[in-house]
């Protein structure tokens, strides 16, 4: 061993190498039983220095764990992209698919309605605001009943409506996805 | 970076080579640590492997929080109380967690000891050194003394004795070189 190589050890006692002088100190005490050896000298010189040495001076354990670590797998992290995706089931996508195009027939069939009652409703407005005029105290209260509900006087819309929510009751409690979306209904009484 | 934590990661990949740099680095110390509490040198050492096998194990979670001796040494503590428990035939219903050891301090049983002939040992080596230290020249003796004794980085000493690192770092292997030699010449005299 040459006198750099020692002195190379001395300074991986201190913790004073980086790059690629550490790189050859590792290289040399992974392949130099002479600088391993010289390494624990420098190292018990420290270990004296701060009273840090016990009755047998010259410990080695390192042969020792290495053969107790011998049937040991080498240690490897988990790489980052296995650990966070988490893939859904492919029935997953199909019954998410399903319900969304449930979901979205279910949205215009509402929109239509609602276009269709408001269209309803005007001549109704008109005649309540007539009213409200003549009869100031009865008035606002049945505007706003006639104003805050869907109007599903006709057979039609209410038989459209009503098969719309059966179709997705019928979906949501089969697909075991959104099971709470069960109860979903409407008083045409109200 | 940091040697140790670069010598964790290259455990955390699979090196196992580093981890036995890391093994010659603090054996001793952990062996000393661990003696205080066990009374045989020979369970000792085993109870020394068995904290750096318990350390290989845990070092996929080390993070570098702390310090890795201070992490190896909480270790080293926590087998040691854990094979006093286990000798006095009291184990405890689980492994001692790191977090729990401070409750252990009290029991009389776990208190350090140190022997006579131990003493004599660490201070016969301490006494070797400290002649070695004197014979050394005033720059090699300053250099390993700021080092040692007050803890100064090799850039720090080096801004302090107002030289290159370099010459730092060779006045400090030139101390250690020589009082290796005078540990060993003591050795042999009183083989």
């Amino acid at each position: 061993m040459t006198a750099n190589q020692n002195e190379l050890l001395s300074a991986l006692v201190d913790g004073e190498l980086k790059g690629e002088e550490l790189q050859q100190a590792l290289q040399l005490l992974s392949t130099n039983d002479i600088a391993r050896v010289q390494f624990q000298r420098h190292q018990l010189i420290s270990d004296a220095l701060h009273g840090h040495v016990t009755k047998s001076r010259t410990v080695d354990l390192t042969q020792r764990i290495a053969d107790a670590l011998l049937d040991e797998p080498a240690l490897a992290l988990p790489t980052k992209d296995k650990a966070s995706v988490i893939p859904f089931p492919t029935q997953f996508w199909k019954q998410a698919s399903g319900l969304a195009l449930a979901a979205s027939v279910g949205a215009l069939a509402v929109i239509g309605v609602m276009n269709q009652s408001q269209n309803q409703l005007t001549p109704t407005n008109v005649n309540a605001l007539a009213s409200v005029e003549s009869i100031p105290t009865a008035a606002p209260v049945r505007v706003a009943q006639a104003g805050d509900r869907w109007t599903v006087g006709e057979p039609e819309v209410e038989d459209r409506l009503n098969t719309y929510l059966v179709n997705h009751n019928e979906y949501a409690g089969a697909s075991n996805v959104f099971s709470y979306a069960r109860v979903v209904s409407y008083d045409a009484g109200q | 970076m940091n040697v140790d934590l670069e010598l964790v990661q290259r455990v955390q990949q699979g090196d196992k080579k580093a981890f036995d740099v890391l093994i010659l680095k603090y054996q001793q110390r952990i062996v000393h640590v661990i003696t205080g509490f066990v009374h045989d040198p020979v369970e000792a050492l085993d109870v020394a492997q068995e904290a750096f096998i318990k350390a290989y194990r845990a070092i996929p979670n080390f993070r570098g929080d702390s310090a890795f001796y201070t992490w190896l040494y909480r270790i080293a503590i926590n087998t040691a109380k854990n094979y006093l428990t286990a000798r006095a035939r009291r184990p405890p219903a689980m492994d001692v967690d790191a977090l729990d050891a401070t409750n252990y301090y009290d029991a009389p049983e776990l208190k350090e000891f140190e022997t006579p002939e131990s003493n004599l040992i660490s201070n016969e080596l301490e006494q070797t050194i400290q002649q070695a230290i004197q014979d050394l020249p005033e720059d090699t003796a300053t250099a390993i003394r700021l080092r040692e004794f007050e803890g100064m980085s090799y850039e720090e000493i080096a801004q302090v004795m107002d030289c290159p690192i370099g010459t730092v770092r060779s006045r400090i292997f030139r101390a250690r070189e020589a009082i290796e030699k005078q540990i060993y010449n003591t050795m042999s005299e009183e083989e």
